[in-house]
C-alpha cells in the first residue's frame, strides 16, 4: 500500500513536470526514485518539503529548502534542480547560487560550478567558503593561475585563514613552485598545527626541495593529524548538515566524537541513530564498546542482547562482548564469547589474541601459543601478539624462539616501546645472555625516562640493581 | 590541379612532424563525423562507408559468450559485487592470445542458481572458462569453449586471475583467486591443466583478489604474489544503508583488511610463504589492485598495491629477500590532499616516455583516479588535475585500468573500466543500479592533458555496464592492442581495435624468451630506440584489476618503419641489443643472442 502511494506520488511529480513543461512556475522533476526503500523519516521530510514547494510555486524558500534535504543526503542531481529553480525565482539570494554551486563542485562539473560560483560571489563577495570553493574548482581543473589570484585574494583580506594558505601551496606546488609551495604550507601549519593535509603536502615540496629531515618530519605530524582539517567556518552547509536526519549519519557523527575522546557524546549519537532505525546492529555493537569503555556494564549488556536478536551473526558484537567480559573479568563467558567470534570470522586477529591470553591463563600453554600465531598469521605486524608469544615461549624456556618474537615488537617507536624493550631485556636476561639483557634494559630505562615513565623506570631499576650485581668468580 | 590535390589529401603537404598532428585531428574528425551515424551507412561519391570506430565490440559475434554470475541474494554479499577479472594468455603457444574468464557461483551451494536475485541466462554454464582462439588455425578471430577438456572450470565466488609460466616448461599457468580457497592451474603443455594447489603450497583461504607473479629474488622462477581484501565472511555478513536509509553494499571500512601473501617460489614446484620474513606483513590493507615494477630504477622488481579506502602500499625490493613499505615518503600512499581513496585498479608504465614507471591507480566515485608521475628515484606527485584525468573520472568507479598505445602513436593511452559499487542516485529504477561507462584517454603532447576520448571512441563506449577486470592484448595479431572487458553481472566484452583502419602507425610486438630461468622474461625493460628517441617498456602480465594481460611487450612506432635498436634489460641483470628491426611484426627475442651490453642492472 505504501509502495503504491508512493508510486502514485512520484507518478504525480512526473506527470507535474512533463504537463506543465518548462514553464517557470514548474516543480523540476524528482527523479524516478523508489521513495519507498527510503528510510520512513528521510521520506517524509522530502515528501514534506516538495509538497511546500509545489504549494509555493513562486517561493523560493521552498524549492531551495528542498534542494537543501536532498542536498544533506548526497542527491546532488536532485538538489542542482531545486536549487537552480530557487535561485531562478530569487536570483538576488546568494545561498541558493552559492548551494548550487557546492553541489555542482560535488558532482566533478568544475566548469559549471566556477560560473555559478562566480554568480553567487557578485551577490556576496564576501563569503569566504565560496571563494575557496571557487579557487579549489579552479585546482582541480587545472587553473593554477586562477585558483592562485583567488587564495591570494582571500590571504590579502583574511590572514589567518589556513585554507586558502593551503590551497595557495597547492596551486604552486602544482606549477612545481616548491619553494612558495613550501612557503604557503608552513603557513597554513603554523595558523592550525594539526591541518594534516596540510603537513601531508609541506612534506612532498620539503622531498622535492631535497630537504629530507623536515620532509620526515612533516610526514610525522602529518600521521598524528590525517583527519584534521580547520573548521569549516561555513554556516551555509552546516545548515544543510543540520536537516540530515539519517541513523547512518548519526553514527557518523558518533564515530568522530570517539575519535575525539568525547565517549558519552558518542554514546548520545549512537543512542540517536537507534532512535531513528532502531534495526541499526552497528550502532548496538558500538555502543557495546562504548558503554563497556564507560564501565556501564547493564547497558552495554542491553545493547549485546539487543544487537544478538537483530544479527545473531555479528562477530563483531560477539567480540566486543568478550571484551566487556573479560574487562569484568568474567573469564568462561568471555572465552565463550571470543570463541563465538571465531567460529563466525576465523580471521579475526583480536579474538584470537584475546581467547589466547585467556587460555594462557589456564596454563594452556600450547593452546594459548596456537591462538597468538593465529593472530598473527591474520594481523602479522601485530604487536601485542608477537609480545603475548615471545613470552610463552621465554617461559616455556625456549628463550630463541621468544627472543625471536619479542624482537618484533621493538620495531616501532612510541610510547609502548620502553616496555617490549623492556621485556626484551629481560628475555636475554632470562636466557643467560646477560650482555644483551643489560644493554636492551639500560636502552629500555632511557626511553622510559624521555616519556617520563616513572613508574616504569622503578621497576628497570630494580631490576638492573640485582643483575649488575658483581657475579662470583666461577 | 594542386588546390584538387590538397583537397584530396589534406596531409600531403605538411612537413612531417606536423603530418602526425594531422593525422590524429583528422583521425577525431572522422570519428566525430561517424558518431553521428551509428549503425548506418552513408552514401557519398559512389561508394557505401561502414562506420570506423576506434574500437568495436565483437565478443558475441566471435563466440566470446560469458556472462558473469554474482549469486546475488538481496542480502548484499560484498563479493557479489566486487568480481571478476579476465586473463589474456596463450595457453597453447600457438601464437595467439586465448581468454580465460573467472565467474562467480551461489553463496548456498544447495541453492539453484536460477533462483538468484539475477539468475544467469539460458545455456549458461557454471565455473570459470576457457575460450581458445582460433586465429592461427583459420586466420579468423574466432572462440571455442575448452574449459571441460583443459580442467580449468573452477567453481568458487571467483575474483581475479595471474598469468606466469611459474615452473619455466613455456607454458604460462594460471592462478586463481577467490572468496574462498584458491587455485593453481599447472599447464601441462598438452592444452590441459592440473590443479596443484595444494602440493605447491599456495592456497589462501582469505578473500583474495588480485594476484600477480614477480621474480621478486631475481632467482629465475617467478613468485606470487597475492592481494588479500577484507574478513567479510557470509555468516558475519553486516546491514550496510545509503545515506537515504536504502540498503546498499558496505564500504570496505566495515570490515578489517586481511593480509596480502607472498610465496616464494622453491624452483621445484613448490612455495615457501614467505610473507611475514620477506616484511610483506608490516602493512596491512584492503588490497585490490596489484602491479610489480620496478619504481626506483634499482633493477629489483617492487610491488605496488592499491588498498580500497585506506593507503596504498608501496613495497620497494631491498634487494635481499625483504620489502619495505614506503609509500607514504614516496607520495604514492594518498591523492595530492594526503587522503587516503578506494583504491581499486592499478597500472605502472612510462607515460611520459622519460624512462620510468608512473603509476595510475582507480578510485571511487567522487575521488577521481591518481596519476602518480615518478621522479626516477621512486619519488612521485600526484598530477591527475594536471593531466586533466582528474574531473573526468570523478563521477565514476574505476577497476580495470591499463596503459597501452592503442593508437600506436609512440605515447601510452589509457583505459578505464567502470562499474559503481554503491546504489547512483541516477538509477534509481535499476534492480542493480551501478552500470558506469568504460573510458579512453588518448595521451596528447600539444598542452600534456589527456584528451577524453571516450564519446567518440565508438558504440562500444556507449555501453553503460558494471564493468571490472580488462585484460589489454594484441587478439588479432594486427599490432593494435585490444581490450577485454570483464562485467559484474554482465557479458564479457571484446573491443578489437580498429585504429589501423584509419591510422597507418607502426607498431611492434616483441615476445621475450628468457631461457631456462623466467622463461617469458616477466619484468624484462625492453627499451626501442628509434630516431634518438627511446621507448621503454615493462614485460608484464599483472596490473588492471583482477586480470592478466598479453606478456608480448608492444610498441607503437607512428611513422616509423623500422627500429634503430631493441634492447632487452632481462629480469637477471643482464643486458642484450638487437639493431634495425623492422616494424610491424611479431618478433621473438632470445636471451643470449643478442649484442652484450656492460652495466645492464
Amino acid at each position: 500500500m505504501r509502495k503504491t502511494r508512493c508510486f502514485i506520488f512520484l507518478g504525480a511529480l512526473i506527470f507535474m513536470c512533463y504537463s506543465v513543461g518548462a514553464q517557470p512556475q514548474s516543480i523540476p522533476e524528482l527523479p524516478r526514485s523508489t521513495l519507498d526503500n527510503f528510510s520512513p523519516g528521510i521520506r517524509d521530510q522530502i515528501q514534506v518539503a516538495y509538497a511546500a514547494a509545489r504549494g509555493h510555486v513562486n517561493d523560493s524558500d521552498a524549492s531551495g529548502r528542498l534542494g537543501m534535504i536532498l542536498h544533506t543526503y548526497g542527491l546532488f542531481p536532485s538538489a542542482a534542480l531545486f536549487y537552480e529553480r530557487a535561485a531562478r525565482l530569487a536570483p538576488s539570494a546568494f545561498r541558493w547560487a552559492y548551494y548550487l554551486g557546492v553541489v555542482e563542485a560535488a558532482q566533478g562539473y568544475c566548469d559549471k560550478a566556477a560560473s555559478t560560483l562566480r554568480t553567487a560571489m557578485r551577490l556576496d563577495p564576501n563569503y569566504v567558503p565560496a571563494q575557496l570553493q571557487l579557487a579549489n574548482c579552479l585546482l582541480t581543473s587545472a587553473d593554477w593561475d586562477g585558483s592562485e589570484e583567488i587564495y591570494a585574494a582571500i590571504i590579502k583580506l583574511h590572514p589567518d585563514n589556513a585554507d586558502a594558505y593551503y590551497g595557495l601551496g597547492r596551486a604552486r606546488a602544482a606549477r612545481h613552485d616548491f619553494a612558495g609551495a613550501a612557503e604557503a604550507y608552513s603557513k597554513a601549519c603554523a595558523l592550525f598545527p594539526e591541518f594534516g593535509p596540510a603537513h601531508y603536502a609541506l612534506a612532498l615540496v620539503d622531498r622535492a626541495l631535497d630537504q629530507g629531515g623536515q620532509a620526515d618530519e612533516q610526514l610525522r605530524l602529518y600521521e598524528r593529524n590525517r583527519d584534521r582539517f580547520p573548521p569549516s567556518g561555513d554556516p551555509l552547509l552546516d545548515q544543510v548538515r543540520a536537516l540530515n536526519r539519517s541513523a547512518t549519519y548519526q553514527m557518523q557523527i558518533g564515530i568522530e566524537l570517539e575519535k575525539q575522546g568525547k565517549l558519552e557524546d558518542s554514546v548520545t549519537a549512537h543512542e540517536k541513530a537507534l532512535e531513528i532505525n532502531p534495526q541499526l546492529v552497528q550502532a548496538h555493537v558500538k555502543l557495546v564498546e562504548l558503554y563497556g569503555r564507560l564501565g556501564e556494564f547493564e547497558r552495554a549488556e542491553e545493547h549485546y542482547r539487543a544487537a544478538s536478536q537483530l544479527d545473531p551473526g555479528s562477530a563483531e558484537n560477539y567480540y566486543d562482548y568478550g571484551v566487556l567480559l573479560l574487562s569484568a573479568e568474567r573469564y568462561q563467558e568471555a572465552e565463550s564469547a571470543f570463541r563465538k567470534t571465531l567460529e563466525i570470522d576465523p580471521f579475526q586477529a583480536d579474538a584470537h589474541n584475546n581467547l589466547g591470553f585467556l587460555l594462557e591463563r589456564q596454563g594452556r600453554l600450547l593452546d594459548a601459543m596456537t591462538e597468538y600465531r593465529r593472530a598473527i598469521e591474520n594481523r602479522p605486524y601485530d604487536r601485542q601478539a608477537h609480545f603475548n608469544l615471545g613470552r610463552v615461549l621465554v617461559n616455556l624456556e625456549r628463550y630463541q624462539e621468544g627472543i625471536q618474537e619479542l624482537e618484533k615488537t621493538i620495531g616501532r617507536e612510541d610510547e609502548n616501546t620502553p616496555r617490549y624493550i623492556y621485556a626484551l631485556g629481560a628475555a636475554f636476561a632470562r636466557s643467560g645472555d646477560r650482555e644483551n639483557g643489560l644493554r636492551y634494559i639500560h636502552k629500555a630505562r632511557e626511553g622510559a625516562l624521555t616519556l617520563g615513565q616513572s613508574g616504569l623506570v622503578d621497576s628497570i631499576d630494580r631490576d638492573l640493581r640485582t643483575l649488575e650485581v658483581p657475579r662470583a668468580p666461577q | 590541379m594542386k588546390e584538387r590535390e590538397k583537397d584530396r589529401d589534406p596531409v600531403r603537404e605538411l612537413p612531417k612532424a606536423k603530418q602526425i598532428w594531422r593525422r590524429r585531428e583528422f583521425l577525431e574528425l572522422l570519428s566525430w563525423g561517424l558518431a553521428a551515424c551509428v549503425g548506418t551507412r552513408r552514401s557519398r561519391a559512389g561508394f557505401q562507408s561502414s562506420p570506423v570506430f576506434l574500437f568495436r565490440e565483437v565478443a558475441e559475434q566471435t563466440g566470446l559468450k560469458f556472462h558473469h554470475f554474482t549469486g546475488a541474494t538481496g542480502e548484499y554479499y560484498m563479493p557479489e559485487i566486487m568480481g571478476a577479472g579476465v586473463a589474456l594468455f596463450d595457453f597453447d603457444n600457438d601464437g595467439d592470445l586465448d581468454v580465460y574468464l573467472v565467474q562467480g557461483t551461489v553463496f548456498d551451494p544447495t541453492r539453484d542458481p536460477r533462483l538468484a536475485k539475477f539468475p544467469p541466462p539460458a545455456g549458461w554454464k557454471p565455473g570459470n572458462r576457457l575460450f581458445r582462439n582460433l586465429l592461427s588455425e583459420t586466420g579468423k578471430l574466432q572462440f571455442v569453449d575448452v574449459t571441460e577438456k583443459a580442467g580449468v572450470g573452477h567453481i568458487g565466488h571467483g575474483m581475479g586471475v595471474a598469468v606466469g609460466d611459474y615452473d619455466n616448461d613455456g607454458f604460462q599457468d594460471l592462478y586463481v583467486t577467490n572468496f574462498g580457497h584458491n587455485v593453481l592451474y599447472h599447464n601441462n603443455g598438452d592444452g590441459t591443466f592440473t590443479d596443484v594447489t595444494v602440493q605447491a603450497g599456495v592456497d589462501d583461504l582469505r578473500w583474495s583478489t588480485s594476484a600477480a607473479w614477480v621474480d621478486f629474488d631475481r632467482d629465475g622462477h617467478l613468485d606470487l604474489f597475492v592481494a588479500n581484501y577484507l574478513d567479510f565472511n557470509v555468516k558475519a555478513n553486516k546491514r550496510c544503508y545509503a545515506s537515504t536509509g536504502e540498503r546498499d553494499y558496505c564500504t570496505p571500512k566495515m570490515y578489517q583488511p586481511v593480509p596480502a601473501r607472498l610465496f616464494r617460489n622453491r624452483g621445484d614446484g613448490t612455495f615457501e610463504d614467505v610473507s611475514e620474513a620477506a616484511g610483506i606483513g608490516a602493512a596491512v590493507g584492503p588490497g585490490l589492485g596489484v602491479v610489480c615494477a620496478d619504481f626506483n630504477g634499482d633493477g629489483w622488481p617492487d610491488i605496488y598495491v592499491a588498498n580500497d579506502g585506506a593507503a596504498a602500499h608501496l613495497w620497494i625490493n631491498q634487494g635481499n629477500a625483504t620489502f619495505k613499505e614506503t609509500s607514504l615518503p614516496s607520495g604514492t600512499a594518498y591523492n595530492a590532499e594526503g587522503m587516503s581513496q578506494a583504491g581499486m585498479g592499478v597500472a605502472a608504465g612510462d607515460f611520459d616516455n622519460d624512462g620510468d614507471e608512473d603509476i595510475v591507480k582507480t578510485n571511487l566515485t567522487k575521488e577521481g583516479c591518481n596519476l602518480y608521475v615518478n621522479d626516477g628515484r621512486g619519488n612521485f606527485y600526484d598530477a591527475a588535475a594536471e593531466y586533466g584525468l582528474l574531473l573526468p573520472t570523478f563521477p565514476y568507479t574505476g577497476f580495470g585500468v591499463e596503459w597501452f598505445d592503442y593508437d600506436n602513436d609512440g605515447r601510452l593511452d589509457l583505459f578505464i573500466a567502470n562499474g559503481a559499487v554503491n546504489r547512483m542516485e541516477s538509477l534509481p529504477a535499476s534492480p542493480y543500479p551501478f552500470n558506469q561507462p568504460n573510458q579512453l584517454f588518448h595521451n596528447e603532447v600539444v598542452g600534456k592533458k589527456f584528451r577524453d576520448m571516450t564519446e567518440i571512441a565508438g558504440p562500444a563506449f556507449a555501453i553503460s555496464e558494471i564493468s571490472r577486470g580488462a585484460a589489454f592484448g594484441d587478439i588479432n595479431n594486427d599490432g593494435a592492442i585490444d581490450v577485454v572487458i570483464a562485467n559484474n553481472n554482465g557479458p564479457a566484452r571484446l573491443l578489437l581495435n580498429q585504429t589501423h583502419s584509419i591510422n597507418h602507425n607502426h607498431w611492434l610486438l616483441v615476445r621475450l624468451d628468457g631461457g631456462s630461468g623466467n622463461r617469458f622474461g616477466m619484468g624484462a625493460k625492453v627499451e626501442v630506440r628509434r630516431r634518438g628517441q627511446k621507448l621503454t617498456r615493462r614485460a608484464h602480465t599483472d596490473s588492471s584489476y583482477l586480470s592478466a594481460n598479453d606478456v608480448r611487450v608492444h610498441f607503437g612506432l607512428g611513422e616509423d618503419a623500422q627500429i634503430e635498436c631493441l634492447t632487452v634489460y632481462w629480469p637477471n641483470g643482464s643486458a642484450e641489443a638487437w639493431d634495425k628491426i623492422q616494424a610491424d611484426q611479431i618478433v621473438t627475442i632470445r636471451h643470449g643472442t643478442g649484442r652484450r651490453i656492460l652495466g645492464g642492472g
